[in-house]
């Protein structure tokens, strides 16, 4: 009885694997037509974060997410991506992709050159790929298209407008970065201090070298403090990461400071309370929502087998993207976003 | 009572590791000061007392570990567990109260950490490797069951702004203001309860027992499932504390933030003289480890350095004192005729 019973199980679970394996063939058939074919002819559009949870991917997948409702007849767009910031966990998720023959995928990879092989196993498997903060990708062949938001240097010169007004034009200066490795940071911070040099004179960069603060919340704070201490005549602060703006906003506030003008890359929820306060003069940013409908929206078109040109309308609801600008595989948005006191007196942030 | 406590400590004759310590801290605030005048005040010291207050209450958890012969390193996951937890869980009740919130944090802290002795004595496993895997469990698991959103100066519970900007005296100055974070009392009261049962326990005395030997702790009766429980609870439950800590200082709470930066605690005790082989280390040499850390750490902009001078240095301090603390001990050992690896 008992040796019976197990036969009959063994029975089963054959048949079992059988029908299923039989049944996968069956998909891989149907699925190895035209591209997007089986879904009811619509596009699967896949976009991979660099971290799922946070806030700023949070809001991009809201762009994402506008993005299948508003094409949702002609796409299946969705946002997923690692639970930690791992470069290799990418690329498991970009390899799983390729096996289930996605139509386009849209990435903002952890590590750009890291995960460029296996983009270019996507394409060569007739994926469109898209990604943005990479421009290390661009005139390769892994990518289809890259966006970047903003031009670096107009980035840069935002922030330099907004420091200058802080500051009334004059005083001594001090800037910080992420990391000294991180291309873009510096690149914001020498257009920057180009502008200032040239347009206001009496301002001074009292350390040319920018401090880092590892975008690390602790850190921003006790350079911030260290900052106030060592320049007693500080008068600007400009930083390229929102732990280095709250930190020094944080230091300011328990220090009853107002006479230091602060200014960081930033993002309205962590950025509205010290600017409505006073600690946070000038804020600067991009919103992640637009990246979303904007990297969709041009792997659609590409599937579509329509071309993007310089002056095309991305049609963004929220601005950023009216008029890009495309130069082979680079596409420049102009995102850039100021944040300033009383913008957000109303405490609603949209991200 | 208190004054008794505070002589007892004092009277003690400092270890060699503890004066070379201080020595070493001396002369760097020496040259410090020369490079940058602004540096030797009191709003650098009450800065310092305010940023590595945290930093000092893990220390002070991982001392107890270190004696007790294990090596913790979920202690920071924990911190952000408890904190991120008991934070979510005052907002779901709508109960805006610190002592509450730190309540909650410190018993999740323990919990968690009676998981981590529970492990770790039945199925016989090296604290490292066990904590290793408990701390991604903790961690990952918090992420799934509450998400990891952050919280940012309007969201977080205003009982814990008012804790982190409190100060026990403010000194004014003409457009400035500086004080001693209500965080220093906090640390110091920590400090002398970990003395204490250190010290002063039979609890306390059993974790220097275990930590020298095991085997022999146990023969003579003392119970070491208790005692693990005492010491993983223990730092569980600070390292919950400090959470609270960590977040209502900076007003931001993000479950993202403080864990991968277990090894610098470590290191700090280790500096401190505590033996990474278990049954020594003294609260006064973490105190002075933990201090020359956070020295390093705050002082690099005095010194218009870039921050990668800090690892150098206290790299540079970690190796010299191992090397320090192990050539004394074999020394020691030669003259007692010992002859054992360690």
């Amino acid at each position: 009885m008992k040796l019976a019973r197990s036969r009959f199980i063994g029975a089963s679970v054959t048949a079992l694997a059988v029908s299923a394996l039989v049944a996968g063939c069956g998909t891989v058939d149907a699925g190895g037509g035209s591209a997007g074919g089986e879904d009811g002819d619509k596009f699967r559009i896949v976009t991979v974060s660099k971290v799922e949870g946070i806030t700023w991917f949070q809001r991009m997948s809201e762009g994402v997410d506008m993005f299948n409702d508003a094409y949702g007849d002609e796409v299946e767009a969705y946002q997923t991506g690692p639970a930690e910031g791992d470069p290799a966990l990418q690329v498991q998720i970009v390899e799983d992709l390729i096996a289930q023959n996605v139509d386009a995928i849209i990435v903002v990879p952890n590590d750009p050159i890291g995960i460029g092989p296996v983009l270019e196993r996507a394409r060569e498997a007739g994926i469109v790929v898209g990604v943005t903060e990479a421009t290390q990708l661009v005139g390769t062949e892994s990518i289809d298209f890259d966006i970047e938001s903003f031009d670096n240097a107009d980035f840069g010169v935002g922030f330099a407008k907004g420091l200058a007004e802080a500051m009334g034009g004059e005083g001594e200066y001090v800037t910080s970065v992420g990391n000294l490795t991180s291309e873009s940071h510096l690149l914001w911070l020498e257009a920057a201090n180009n502008y200032i040099a040239e347009n206001h004179p009496d301002m001074v960069l009292v350390e040319p070298t920018p401090y880092e603060n590892n975008n690390d919340d602790q850190q921003g704070r006790e350079l911030a403090d260290e900052l106030l201490s060592t320049y007693p005549n500080l008068k600007g602060y400009l930083t390229t990461t929102p732990s280095g703006g709250s930190g020094m906003a944080s230091a300011l506030r328990d220090k009853g400071r107002t006479d230091v003008a602060n200014v960081s890359l930033t993002l309205p929820s962590v950025a509205g309370p010290d600017l409505e306060d006073g600690y946070m003069d000038f804020g600067q940013g991009w919103d992640p929502a637009g990246w979303g409908w904007a990297l969709n929206s041009v792997a659609l078109s590409i599937l579509k087998g329509e071309t993007v040109a310089t002056g095309d309308d991305l049609a963004w609801e929220l601005g950023g993207y009216e008029s890009i600008v495309v130069d082979g595989q680079l596409i420049l948005g102009n995102d850039i976003q100021p944040y300033i006191p009383g913008q957000f007196s109303d405490g609603n942030y949209p991200f | 009572m208190m004054r008794n406590v505070t002589t007892r400590v004092l009277n003690r004759k400092m270890t060699p590791m503890e004066k070379f310590l201080l020595a070493i801290m001396a002369i760097y605030i020496v040259i410090v000061a020369s490079q940058s005048p602004k540096f030797f005040s009191l709003e650098t010291a009450f800065d310092l007392a305010r940023n590595g207050s945290g930093a000092m209450i893990l220390a002070l958890g991982c001392l107890i570990v270190l004696i007790s012969g294990g090596l913790d390193v979920s202690f920071t996951a924990i911190a952000i567990v408890g904190g991120y937890s008991s934070v979510l869980l005052s907002r779901a009740l709508g109960v805006d109260n610190l002592l509450f919130i730190v309540a909650g944090a410190v018993i999740i802290g323990a919990l968690l950490g009676s998981i981590n002795a529970v492990i770790i004595h039945f199925f016989q496993l090296s604290t490292l490797i066990a904590t290793l895997g408990t701390a991604s469990v903790f961690h990952g698991a918090m992420v799934i069951l509450l998400g990891s959103k952050t919280f940012t100066r309007a969201d977080v519970p205003q009982s814990m702004l008012d804790f982190g900007a409190f100060s026990i005296f403010t000194i004014k100055e003409e457009n400035s203001q500086y004080g001693l974070t209500i965080f220093f009392p906090i640390v110091i009261a920590v400090g002398v309860l970990t003395w204490f049962l250190l010290y002063r326990t039979m609890i306390g005395r059993s974790v220097f027992a275990v930590g020298s030997d095991p085997e022999s702790a146990s023969r003579i009766g003392i119970n070491i499932l208790r005692t693990r429980l005492f010491v993983y609870m223990y730092v569980g439950a600070l390292s919950g504390l400090m959470g609270i800590i960590y977040f209502s200082g900076l007003a931001y709470i993000n479950p993202a933030a403080l864990v991968g930066t277990e090894l610098g605690v470590i290191a700090a005790v280790v500096i401190g003289g505590a033996k990474l082989t278990g049954g020594e280390g003294t609260i006064l040499g973490t105190v002075l480890g933990v201090v020359l850390w956070q020295l390093f750490q705050n002082t690099l902009v005095h010194l218009g350095l870039s921050s990668s001078f800090n690892d150098l240095f206290f790299g540079a301090v970690l190796v010299f004192m191992l090397g320090f603390i192990y050539l004394r001990q074999r020394q020691a050992n030669k003259r007692a005729l010992v002859f054992t690896s360690n």
